[in-house]
């Protein structure tokens, strides 16, 4: 029998503590890298875009001239696409979600809709662009390119987000306040309304909020329905043709004209505040909204 | 009468309904247990008996007043001067409908300027009735409505009755969407194949796609290259980069470091998943792919690419690394507290419980992490648009440039507008193999990740 304090022992020990520290070493330095990689980009499109964002590039409309080329008619495009997005998926959303956890008897039916949420959830965003084309342009008619058929096919997209989200929200509503309500003698649809919505509500916002970001960012479906046009002016409603922030940005990097690389950076950074701001806004209401039961 | 207006009376008179129907309530309330329902819900009920009934006459009168304007017309004698030939005759018709609805166009054929001063007032005419219909519809309704308020009229049931067809309703969505996606696809995909036959383009060698039909045409429809592509970037290169940075990733924020330091460095990892993939895909173009061509100069080739498959293949694997931590940080929390502990008293180190125990514990759920990481990074576009190039290239060189399925779903659909060609049809051939292969892979992995939590329940 070898003693723990032999030679070979301690020299083997050594040897596994020097693995150990590897290891350790190892999983920090695949943090860093990701954080590095994540720097440099940030770095480089601020260093980049920094001094192409000014008031005339806030105001501006693309243009074919980088100077005067600017934001803003690309940013209303994404705010109106967005609020189509927004009121078509945030209530159907809501809805599905209610009846999903409060209402659908355990039935294959159900069981369907809950594998085809799941599984919609992955689809990848390019197959919804072909699913917009296909269907609310070639069949539907909509007019192309417009913030109405973007929005809707982004609302598909978002859709299952939300109600996956919606979903979890209402199952983390502890039982005891549905018991409540149902003893005072609340309906089932007044308990789900007045009681459990309510609570749930932070909860299905932040999911919300989310998805909500990552439509914003979405260019892949928007190329599919055409939205790659140079438009000179800001669309006036959402039938008008428009373009959308990720668009301009993917129509100026295609540009030759060197110019272009600051105001595709600088419309980069536009975008990421977005993003930033809604994201944040979702964690600060999930901080503040969330009740631990 | 324009749409706007009549959509504003239809609420305005819901909207009257509402309080009278609420005040009418009220005053039947004279006692305990009187009334059966509470006066909202005969207000709603009654709104609903305004607002439903008229909508759904406009929404009927709108399917079919076109066809009735259209007749009108015609009829009238100033359709004589239509020509006879249909092209023609639809062409101007459609050119003069264009002008009605958009007061500010111009004509380019006299005739159709000529059919303006018939159409206008047949469609005026037209509007005002179904304005009337649907007035006179809501009126109805609502009367009938009013009918049925009395004390014991249970306005409740039939109300949340409507709800719960609504949520229902609302659920199906999902199932409608999938059903579209695959009806869709399908249907295009069919078309397609009777131009390009399936095995050719399945299996064939060659992609430069030509329009037309017959043999030759399908020949240049092979799309292994394209699959090739894609899965060189997608499941190769990105997953070399995101599955070692990932899982080493999750292993450390969840086994080494401390409370503090996960609070503040998950967030940040997860900045990478937010960032959308067109800043990516800029990011990959502008400053990843020069470095890569100075890195393949470095190495001894000669005249490398801008556009290569490295420099797609890292930058989405770098997209994902987050995907794959926060899946494998799932799995790895899932292991049971006993089965940790067990090891680390029989004296192994940390690193020894986690190579020995629980990573082997936890691999089903990383496999199935690493597999949805996967769909997602074939079906991913923009990067590839950007940095991937679009020469269709069977080669394991990973500096050279090579195309994927979405690149080319991408390409196919934004140059020529025709919508029934062989090129644009094949698009949503692609679209479609994309589909199923994400399909599949995501639901192996659901099931997998699914059985493993039961498993250690």
């Amino acid at each position: 029998m070898t003693s723990w304090s032999s030679p070979s022992a301690s020299a083997r020990l050594a040897k596994r503590y020097a693995r150990e520290r590897r290891f350790k070493a190892l999983g920090l330095g695949a943090i860093l890298i990701s954080l590095a990689f994540l720097a440099l980009l940030l770095v480089t499109m601020t260093a980049n875009g920094i001094g192409g964002l000014n008031l005339e590039f806030l105001s501006g409309s693309d243009s074919t001239d980088a100077a005067t080329a600017g934001i803003w008619g690309a940013l209303k495009g994404s705010l109106l696409t967005m609020a189509v997005t927004l009121g078509l998926s945030f209530p159907t959303g809501v809805l599905a979600a209610v009846y999903l956890e409060e209402f659908a008897p355990r039935s294959r039916w159900v069981d369907w809709v809950e594998v085809t949420i799941n599984n919609l959830a992955a689809v990848p965003s390019i197959i919804f662009g072909l699913l917009g084309l296909a269907v609310f342009i070639n069949t539907m008619g909509m007019p192309r390119s417009s913030a109405l058929v973007g929005g809707v096919t982004l609302a598909l997209m978002t859709m299952p987000v939300i109600i996956i989200a919606g979903r979890n929200a209402i199952k983390a509503v502890p039982p005891s306040i549905r018991d409540a309500a149902l003893a005072v003698g609340a309906s089932k649809v007044q308990t789900v309304f007045d009681h459990v919505i309510p609570l749930a509500l932070p909860g299905i916002l932040t999911g919300t909020i989310i998805g909500m970001a990552r439509a914003l960012g979405e260019t892949a479906p928007l190329l599919m329905i055409g939205m790659r046009a140079f438009i000179a002016t800001p669309a006036g409603g959402i039938t008008d043709p428009t373009s959308v922030l990720p668009m301009q940005i993917f129509l100026w990097s295609d540009e030759i004209d060197q110019a272009f690389v600051r105001n595709t950076s600088a419309a980069i950074l536009v975008l990421l505040a977005f993003l930033l701001a809604m994201n944040g806004l979702a964690i600060y209401l999930r901080n503040k909204f969330e009740t631990r039961w | 009468m324009s749409a706007n207006i009549l959509l504003f009376c239809l609420a305005a008179f819901g909207l009257i309904g509402w309080l009278t129907a609420r005040a009418k309530a009220g005053r039947l309330n004279t006692g305990k247990g009187v009334l059966h329902s509470l006066p909202t819900y005969h207000a709603w009920h009654q709104a609903l008996w305004i607002v439903l009934p008229a909508l759904l006459g406009w929404a009927i009168w709108e399917m079919i007043s076109p066809g009735l304007i259209l007749s009108a017309v015609l009829a009238s004698p100033d359709a004589a001067i239509l020509p006879a030939g249909e092209m023609e005759r639809n062409a101007i018709l459609s050119e003069a409908f264009g002008i009605v609805g958009n007061p500010g166009a111009v004509a380019f054929n006299p005739l159709a300027e000529k059919l303006v001063t018939v159409i206008a007032p047949v469609t005026a005419k037209f509007n005002w009735i179904g304005a009337a219909i649907v007035m006179l519809l809501a009126f109805c309704g609502g009367a009938f409505g009013f009918t049925r308020l009395k004390a014991r009229f249970p306005a409740r049931a039939r109300v949340e009755f409507l709800v719960l067809t609504l949520l229902l309703a609302a659920s199906c969505f999902a199932i409608l969407t999938t059903l579209g996606i695959i009806v869709s696809l399908l249907f295009e995909t069919w078309q397609f194949f009777n131009m390009v036959s399936p095995i050719d383009f399945l299996f064939g060698l060659h992609w430069n796609p030509q329009d037309g039909a017959g043999p030759e045409v399908s020949k240049t429809f092979g799309a292994v290259p394209l699959f090739w592509g894609t899965i060189f970037i997608g499941a190769i290169i990105a997953m070399i980069v995101a599955i070692p940075l990932g899982l080493m990733s999750a292993i450390y924020l969840t086994q080494y470091a401390s409370a503090k330091v996960r609070k503040w460095v998950k967030p940040l990892l997860e900045i990478l998943a937010g960032v959308p993939t067109v800043v990516y895909g800029y990011f990959a173009a502008l400053t990843v792919a020069p470095m890569v061509r100075d890195l393949a100069k470095f190495i001894g080739m000669d005249n490398p690419s801008t556009e290569s498959a490295l420099a797609a293949g890292l930058v989405m694997g770098v997209m994902i690394i987050p995907f794959v931590s926060s899946m494998a940080d799932d799995s790895i929390a899932a292991v049971p507290q006993a089965m940790r502990d067990g090891s680390l008293a029989m004296g192994a180190t940390p690193s020894e419980t986690i190579k020995r125990v629980l990573i082997p514990a936890a691999l089903p759920g990383i496999v199935a992490g690493v597999m949805l990481a996967i769909s997602r990074a074939i079906g991913e576009t923009m990067i590839v648009v950007m940095a991937a190039g679009a020469t269709a290239n069977l080669s394991a060189n990973p500096f050279a440039s090579m195309t994927t399925v979405t690149y080319q779903i991408v390409q196919l659909l934004t140059g020529d507008q025709e919508f029934n060609s062989a090129k644009t049809l094949s698009a949503f051939a692609l679209g479609l193999v994309l589909f199923i292969v994400t399909l599949i892979l995501n639901i192996i992995a659901l099931r997998v990740v699914k059985r493993f939590r039961e498993a250690y329940d």
